[in-house]
């Protein structure tokens, strides 16, 4: 069998469940995107926002409304899932009870009439690498959850020459010890065998240590595609903003003042944004509570806070207070003493974030 | 309290095995009797009540010109018509639940649940309703009194019965079980024959026992549609009857004719005692 290892493009892609509605409601928005050969990729965004319809209309089960679909170039829209060569893992374990754990690894081989060696070989690397070799003439139906969970991500990854490997929320079954070395085991895959990895999740931790690239999406629409250090520290929407970090980014209601200069209740914030265009318009400042500075004497650029509440995480700590009515987050060292009552807090220019209309300006 | 509790509950328990045994037991007895026991005074023992004889189980081997009944051909051309009509109705029961259950219908202001509840209606409906209209079509197309004619009208009647029951089987696989399959692979048809069927094992055996056990119990259309060439065996028990009741030989016959049910029963129970049916699924 040729090397199907492929670059992936989608190409215009919308789909909606309901094409026959005068008025129908979009899953996915149109939208263009390529996969590189041999990346790792975690699209994540909460639950109905159509990550599970963008894998399935890349393996084939969905046929998008519109647009098209190329590996290597060629299109595959038309082409069915069993003629595209993808893998794909579900969220709960779908393993074939009736055979036995090896024969659920051999299914995909057997089904494209691989040769008897040439199985034998790939299950015995897989089993290996997933802990399944002592359970392999076991019935499929005896294990546990999450080691059927390791038997369907086996099956999906038995075939080398897969052009990728879609997976959708494959470890949530899966207890976080097995987690952790799980996804190290699918990077080192991915490393070794250059297989394409796309790996939907609502779980950004799991995003962030995972992948190169993260697509965020939001009701049927991409909003960042990006390194995790740009969805982190630039945000394109407020909902980035809110969605990825803990706690969330801090974002306020706020008016331009002059080119760089917005204000919030009064206290005026200097940014690196160009915001000459939007002069006395309402926008929103965001800045990451990692970012806010605890300091002593109140100069430019900084807050006075009430403090509300402390709490200790361990390794930091994370001070919450209000500013009027706005409510301000702020991580802090664990070391660093906090001072009672008012506290002055640094928004330094170069990480404060200036949407209007909830995108980045 | 609990005392009395056991109590009732043995007692119950007792009384509803007696109550179903019994009546077994007697026939059982009184296949061994003849006229004289039979009719003198009540007896239940052999050997201790009444001699026992072998004759009302000869006379349903016997052929009738020896003055016996010989139930032997009915057996057979019952057990032909409910093996046949049984093994069709899973084939196509099977292949339209797998399509009610997978696939969306639109035909009208008809859907899915509509064209189920159409299968089970022909159950729903009282069968005389569908008798004369049976009558009608097997004179028409010639098989009145034919197996074959049997045969048509018992897939009839038995397919609802496996598309019901298999449409709950399927709807019950997770459908990611068929997508897994074609990932892996699978063309369509094989991801049914490979997969989705081998899953499906436990409902196909509850969907044979019940086509089984209601084809063979048909008496209603058996005799409706039948008349001197082909005989099905409820029809010839029920005719052993004459100006003097023939006790020994009716009882030796419903046990016979009741016998491979038993055996399904035996069968089924023990696969369903071994827990295939419930863990089937995940």
């Amino acid at each position: 069998m040729e090397e199907q290892m492929a670059k992936i493009d989608l190409s215009n892609i919308s789909h909606t469940y309901n094409p026959l509605d005068p008025k129908p409601t979009y899953a996915l928005n149109p939208f263009s995107m390529t996969w590189e050969n041999g990346k790792r990729y975690a699209i994540l965004g909460p639950s109905g926002c159509g990550k599970t319809t963008m894998l399935n209309i890349v393996s084939g089960l969905v046929r998008p409304s519109k647009g098209e679909i190329l590996f290597d170039e060629t299109p595959v829209t038309d082409l069915k899932t069993e003629d595209r060569n993808i893998a794909q893992v579900f969220q709960f374990p779908v393993i074939y009870n009736t055979m036995t754990v090896y024969d659920n690894l051999a299914f995909p081989l057997r089904c494209r009439e691989f040769t008897k060696e040439k199985i034998e070989e790939r299950v015995k690397a897989v089993s290996d690498t997933l802990n399944l070799s002592s359970f392999l003439n076991s019935p499929a139906r005896k294990l546990t959850a999450d080691q059927k969970q390791l038997i369907s991500l086996g099956r999906g990854l038995v075939r080398e020459d897969v052009a990728a490997v879609l997976m959708d929320e494959p470890l949530t079954v899966i207890d976080p010890d097995l987690k952790f070395r799980l996804r190290r085991n699918l990077k080192e895959i991915n490393e070794q065998y250059k297989t394409t990895l796309v790996y939907v999740t609502h779980d950004q931790n799991e995003a962030m240590t995972f992948a190169e690239n993260i697509i965020v999406m939001d009701q049927g629409e991409i909003v960042q595609v990006g390194l995790p250090k740009d969805l982190f520290e630039k945000p394109k929407t407020t909902f980035v903003g809110y969605f990825i970090g803990s706690p969330a980014m801090n974002i306020f209601h706020s008016t331009v003042s002059s080119d760089h200069e917005v204000k919030i209740n009064d206290t005026t914030i200097k940014t690196n944004s160009n915001l000459g265009n939007l002069k006395d318009k309402n926008v929103k400042l965001g800045i990451r509570s990692e970012f806010i500075e605890l300091v002593e004497k109140e100069k430019s650029n900084t807050v006075k806070i009430k403090l509300t509440r402390v709490e200790d995480f361990g390794n930091f700590k994370l001070l919450t207070g209000k500013m009027g009515d706005l409510v301000i987050k702020s991580k802090v060292e664990r070391e660093k003493p906090i001072p009672d009552g008012e506290l002055n807090l640094y928004f330094p220019p170069e990480k404060c974030c200036v949407y209007s209309d909830e995108k980045l300006v | 309290m609990s005392k009395l509790y056991t109590f009732l509950k043995y007692f119950f328990i007792t009384f509803w095995t007696v109550f179903v045994v019994a009546p077994f037991l007697w026939a059982v007895s009184t296949s061994f009797k003849d006229f004289q026991s039979v009719n003198s005074k009540v007896t239940y023992i052999p050997w201790l009540d009444f001699e026992p004889t072998l004759e009302g189980w000869r006379v349903l081997i016997k052929s009738p010109a020896k003055g016996g009944v010989d139930i032997v051909e009915p057996y057979f051309n019952s057990i032909f018509v409910t093996c046949t009509a049984s093994l069709i109705s899973i084939v196509l029961g099977t292949l339209a639940a797998y399509a009610l259950s997978r696939f969306t219908f639109k035909a009208g202001f008809v859907r899915n649940n509509d064209i189920t509840f159409f299968f089970i209606s022909q159950r729903i409906m009282p069968p005389i309703v569908l008798s004369i209209p049976f009558f009608i079509f097997l004179s028409t197309i010639g098989l009145l009194d034919s197996l074959l004619g049997l045969v048509v009208v018992y897939i009839v009647l038995l397919m609802p019965i496996a598309v019901w029951i298999m449409v709950d089987f399927f709807n019950r696989v997770p459908k990611e079980l068929d997508e897994t399959a074609l990932i892996d692979g699978c063309n369509p048809y094989q991801a049914f024959y490979k997969v989705v069927l081998p899953n499906s094992i436990p409902g196909l055996i509850v969907a044979g026992m019940f086509c089984i056990i209601f084809g063979w119990i048909d008496f209603f259309f058996a005799f409706i549609l039948t008349f001197t060439e082909v005989q099905l065996l409820p029809v010839k028990v029920v005719a052993l009857n004459s100006s003097i009741t023939p006790w020994w030989s009716l009882s030796a016959s419903a046990l016979v004719s009741v016998a491979p049910l038993i055996i399904v029963a035996f069968i089924v129970e023990r696969y369903l005692s071994k827990g295939n049916l419930s863990g089937a699924l995940k």
